[in-house]
């Protein structure tokens, strides 16, 4: 053999051998360095995120709290199952036939897929033959059956969807639409929304024919209900999609597209109703959307996402549902309370439109409201239920100038008028400015200064001592206390008995109302930069004003419904509340037992005095039921505006409002009452005979329903100046 | 067997150009590691194949039709060993013309798919990828042209001419765009250069300006005359997170694969990267990938082993060939190996940017098998002559 053959070893060729040996060796210990660091060193990072990649959390919401009324007997808000009617199109019969010869068909025409589809759905939607879209003439004997028999399966799954269409009066060419757009991005398994809350008689109807609908089914969608409709729309308050500013400051509790309460108990109670969610863990594909079922109590699961891929359940858990509310409401009586202020005023011809007004009834040792009615009122409802109107029936609620979402016992203040009385009688008394014998002369004017003062009753009521003064409302023997109490005092008491402060009722956007006081005056003058001096300084006209609850004193009908509780039970400020399980939070006693027994006898005057002179509350009177009660009237406008025009001529909005505080306390429980009727002219004529009503109807209701809270022995009765009658 | 009948033996297989008494003589390790290494791949196909959907015929599972690509390639594979391989280097010339006619005809007849790969249907299920063979053919046109110039090749005559030979493939090859295959044939060039015994300045020159060359690639990316996808891919080397969905997913989503992997890995069919489809092309480019999350670091280590030790064999043998030949045979198909292997995972593990370079008996793609296992033939039949020589 000869070097030709190449059998003589080459000069430094093992050495060479060796040398790519050396590279194969460093490199493949490179990329194992390269494993460890990625897979030892970095591992449980990449981990993670291959877990964060993996699992997706699907969201159970938590049912809301149900909102009861004083017991589970009645519901004022729950939770109902509006049923969504989906339609999966993977399940529905010929959709796999359409979707499977599809492009096969589409190259025979010599067309896109997408344009088959497109031009498919068209011509159903305009109602053209498909052979006629799709011209047949120029495709091969053979082909032309596959063809046909595309044809064939999309007119068969058009039927189905005109079905479905007539059963819940929807455009079939939409569902239509719908599904040939799943076949198209091929997510067959995608649910496709038919109608959203559809009613029991459509349900009906769709279930009926299941035989013929199959991959049509209902998803469990919980819906706030509010049992009785308007009845303390305002107290409970309404709902609607959490915003995203609010949302900033509340994750991760609340997430994108919850619901938040906006008003009354929904928003004060939010954390007690909201509850929970609970999630689901699915692991999941790529891109892959879940498609979420209910089951028959209503409970979401998963099975598929769009595609159709089955994703498994990791993990589950169930949401914690809301706590439930109990209020102090007797929605009954509430219901009364509004109708006597909607219906019945303007029936009897109390008032010439239909009232605005409000009427708080209080348990007066509690602090309990039975009813703290608002009228006009709205439906709460109405910002759930999906419909195609909504935003105007929602429009119209807002922008209504009657102002129906405004709660007029206490997101609103008015002067309190002669009801502020009350709080004169009982600080005078306190204060020692007069005894009960204190006579002063009431000739129908007080005059001071160079200003007069009048007396409401032109004739004036001659001399009155306190009781007469607040049976008969005498402003000029008031004007006479208030000169000689002063603001400060005034002020003091206001403080004491819960005048121009919250009540701290819990609920939102209460007013605190006004008790001016000469620092008070300059300080909203210097506020508003005024140039005026009178502006600054506290005149002794000022506290005249004051005196019968006119000039700068607001105060809100809840507000007037506290005072009435403190003098009928024992001189104790209440706390008012419609959470049942806040509990009665009651102060010390404010007020001495004589001051009691004194303004009893006046207010128990005011109401049961028959023969004239009159008391101004009479027409609340009852027989068997020991009521006490206060008239007010409350200028609206000045009295320039109205000279020589008789009262019902008036212009509806420059009117007075009546007011009226009362309460029962010979009856268990003792409901202290505030009435407010804008523009209804007089407390004694407008207001007082609400009263009587919703006396009436509670102490005859709780007669019926039992000896439980039958009339009890008239407490106290020698307290209050002895018995009356 | 006595010693005479051994004797005659060799001569008989060394006499003939087609015998398959060579068989016998076969190289059992490196056909092992072959094995062991093909398992693996099967294993991680099989798992690769659960995300086919269920109505999926037989001949459409991954690890089917690669079993049936494998099988095919054996069988090509021992034909190979029984063909003196001398009498194939003798026929380089009309390869190397062969192969430059098929590599002209895919431009003008081809069928392109994305990625650059181009196709001859040859009718029915079978299509012929020319840029495939052409690695084959250079390894082959070179170890005839250096075992011809033998010593000459240290003048930068004959050194300068070599890449004269590899040149007209490389520039048919870029003309199809298949920049995978194109990066092979230098390395396959300069390894066969470095085991011919040319100048080592000479190659440290060209290396030097393939360095500067791919420098310059990096730095004028935007300028050069390649597709939008393969510039991003360059790019996304740098930043993956610049561009997350797009090209730098496949970087991100590869690397949580791998990690995610830790230790002992997720268990076979378990990969959840590549099951819930983060990871696109995990059963061809990316199936280091699948590997090393499923089987975690001690597999996938195993992997990287098994090559080191199959392309340690290879230099084995190519050294203890005696005829300069058959080791420059060997050298080549031990480079065309390598550097699938090496860039592969390097690119699986964010080393390298993504080529698109498939893994020597793992990756699914029937083509790139049987030019693998033609490469395990050739040095499996250098190995068989070496005994003439002794």
């Amino acid at each position: 053999m000869t070097t030709t053959t190449g059998r003589k070893r080459f000069e430094g060729f093992e050495g060479r051998m060796s040398g790519m040996a050396v590279v194969i060796v460093v490199l493949s210990a490179l990329l194992c360095a390269r494993l460890w660091q990625l897979q030892v060193v970095e591992g449980s990072v990449y981990t993670k995120q291959a877990e964060d990649n993996r699992l997706d959390y699907e969201v159970i919401k938590s049912p809301r709290g149900i909102i009861y009324g004083r017991d589970e007997t009645v519901v004022l808000a729950d939770n109902r199952a509006a049923l969504d009617l989906m339609l999966t199109p993977a399940m529905l019969r010929d959709v796999d036939a359409v979707s499977k010869s599809a492009s096969t068909v589409a190259q025979i025409l010599q067309i896109k897929t997408i344009d088959l589809l497109s031009g498919t759905r068209d011509a159903f939607k305009s109602g053209v033959a498909l052979d006629e879209a799709f011209p047949l003439d120029d495709i091969e004997e053979g082909d032309r059956a596959e063809v046909q028999a595309f044809f064939h399966a999309a007119e068969r799954v058009y039927d189905v969807t005109r079905q479905l269409g007539e059963m819940v009066g929807v455009d079939p060419n939409t569902i239509f639409g719908n599904v040939i757009s799943a076949i198209r991005r091929k997510k067959p398994f995608e649910q496709i929304l038919v109608k959203q809350d559809i009613s029991k008689t459509e349900r009906m109807r769709v279930e009926e024919y299941s035989f013929a609908l199959q991959g049509v089914y209902t998803v469990a969608r919980p819906q706030r209900r509010y049992y009785y409709g308007e009845t303390a729309g305002q107290i409970l308050g309404w709902l609607n999609e959490i915003d995203a500013d609010t949302l900033a400051s509340k994750r991760p509790r609340y997430k994108m597209g919850d619901i938040i309460g906006r008003d009354g108990i929904e928003q004060r109670y939010e954390l007690d109703l909201k509850g929970y969610d609970g999630a689901m863990i699915v692991t999941r594909y790529n891109g892959s959307v879940p498609q979420l079922r209910t089951d028959v109590h209503g409970l979401p699961y998963i099975e598929v996402d769009s595609m159709g891929r089955s994703l498994a359940l990791e993990r589950r858990q169930d949401a914690i549902a809301g706590k439930p509310i109990f209020t102090t409401l007797d929605i009954e009586l509430q219901m009364e309370c509004e109708r006597i202020l909607r219906d019945e005023l303007l029936a009897e011809d109390i008032v010439d439109i239909q009232a605005e007004g409000a009427i708080v009834v209080m348990d007066a040792d509690t602090g309990e409201l039975l009813a703290l009615a608002s009228v006009p009122t709205y439906d709460p409802n109405i910002f759930t239920t999906q419909s195609p109107d909504q935003k105007q029936i929602i429009d119209g609620v807002i922008k209504d100038p009657r102002k129906p979402m405004l709660h007029r016992a206490f997101q609103t203040h008015y002067p309190p008028g002669s009801v502020f009385k009350v709080l004169m009688a009982v600080a005078a008394l306190e204060e020692g400015i007069v005894d009960e014998h204190t006579t002063f002369s009431c000739g129908g004017s007080f005059r001071l200064g160079s200003h007069t003062w009048r007396c409401w009753r032109r004739g004036g009521h001659g001399g009155v001592a306190m009781v007469d003064a607040l049976a008969f409302s005498c402003d000029v023997y008031f004007y006479n206390v208030g000169q000689r109490i002063g603001p400060e005092k005034l002020n003091k008491w206001s403080h004491m008995l819960g005048l121009g402060e919250s009540t701290g009722i819990d609920l939102p956007r209460e007013v605190p109302g006004a008790v001016p006081s000469p620092e008070k005056k300059a300080a909203a003058a210097k506020a508003r930069k005024s140039k005026n001096r009178d502006d600054y300084n506290w005149y002794p006209g000022d506290t005249i004003n004051m005196s019968i609850g006119q000039g700068m004193v607001d105060a809100t009908v809840l507000q007037n419904a506290v005072l009435m509780a403190s003098v009928m039970n024992g001189g104790k400020r209440v706390r008012p509340h419609v959470n049942l399980g806040v509990g009665p939070q009651v102060s010390e006693k404010l007020i001495s037992d004589n001051t009691l027994r004194i303004v009893h006898a006046g207010m128990f005057k005011c109401v049961d005095k028959k023969q004239p002179p009159s008391g101004t509350g009479r027409e609340a009177r009852i027989e068997g039921l020991e009521i006490i009660g206060k008239t007010g009237t409350a200028q609206v406008a000045h009295l320039s505006q109205l000279k020589g025009r008789k009262e019902r001529e008036v212009p509806y909005e420059l009117r007075d409002h009546a007011l009226f505080v009362a309460g029962v306390t010979n009856m268990k429980p003792r409901l202290a009452v505030s009435i407010i009727v804008e523009h209804g002219l007089h407390g004694s004529t407008t207001a007082a005979p609400v009263a009587k009503k919703i006396f009436d109807y509670y102490y005859k209701k709780q007669k019926l329903k039992g000896d439980e809270n039958a009339p009890q022995e008239p407490v106290n009765v020698a307290m209050y100046g002895g018995p009356l009658e | 067997m006595s010693s005479i009948h051994r004797d005659l033996n060799l001569l008989d297989s060394h006499i003939r150009t087609f015998n398959y008494r060579n068989l016998r003589r076969i190289d059992w390790f490196l056909l092992g590691v072959t094995f062991a290494l093909f398992a693996f791949g099967l294993t991680a196909l099989y798992s690769a194949s659960q995300n086919i959907g269920p109505d999926a015929s037989i001949l459409e599972i991954y690890y089917v039709r690669q079993f049936i690509a494998f099988c095919l390639g054996l069988s090509i594979a021992l034909v190979v060993v029984c063909i003196d391989y001398r009498a194939l280097i003798s026929l380089a010339p009309a390869m190397y013309i062969g192969i430059v006619v098929l590599l002209i005809a895919v431009l003008l007849f081809g069928k392109e798919a994305k990625g650059g790969q181009h196709w001859l249907s040859l009718g029915g299920p079978f299509n012929l990828q020319p840029s495939e063979l052409s690695k084959l053919a250079l390894v082959y046109s070179l170890a005839w042209y250096l075992s011809a110039v033998k010593d000459r090749i240290q003048s930068i005559f004959y050194f300068g001419l070599t890449f004269a030979i590899a040149g007209g493939l490389l520039l048919l090859i870029l003309a199809q765009k298949d920049l995978g295959t194109a990066l092979v044939l230098p390395p396959v060039v300069l390894t066969m250069l470095y085991a011919a015994g040319c100048r080592k300045r000479y190659l440290i020159g060209i290396a030097l300006a393939g360095i500067v060359a791919v420098g310059t690639v990096f730095a004028t990316v935007d300028k050069l005359p390649l597709e939008d996808y393969q510039k991003n891919r360059i790019k996304s080397f740098w930043s993956p997170d610049a561009d997350p969905l797009a090209s730098g997913y496949q970087i991100i989503q590869t690397k949580i694969a791998v990690g995610s992997g830790q230790m002992w890995g997720k268990g076979i069919g378990k990969g959840t990267q590549t099951h819930l489809r983060f990871l696109p092309e995990f059963h061809t480019d990316f199936i280091f990938a699948l590997i090393a999350e499923e089987m975690g670091f001690v597999g996938a280590v195993l992997v990287i082993c098994l090559f080191a030790l199959f392309m340690l064999r290879g230099v084995a043998l190519a050294r203890d060939c005696p005829d300069l030949a058959g080791s420059l045979l060997a050298v080549g198909c031990v480079t065309i190996i390598g550097f699938h292997v090496f860039v592969n995972i390097a690119i699986t593990l964010h080393l390298l940017p993504i080529t698109g370079l498939p893994l020597p008996f793992l990756s699914y793609g029937g083509s790139f098998c049987v030019t693998t296992m033609m490469c395990v033939g050739t040095l499996l039949s250098v190995h068989v002559r070496k005994g003439f020589f002794d």
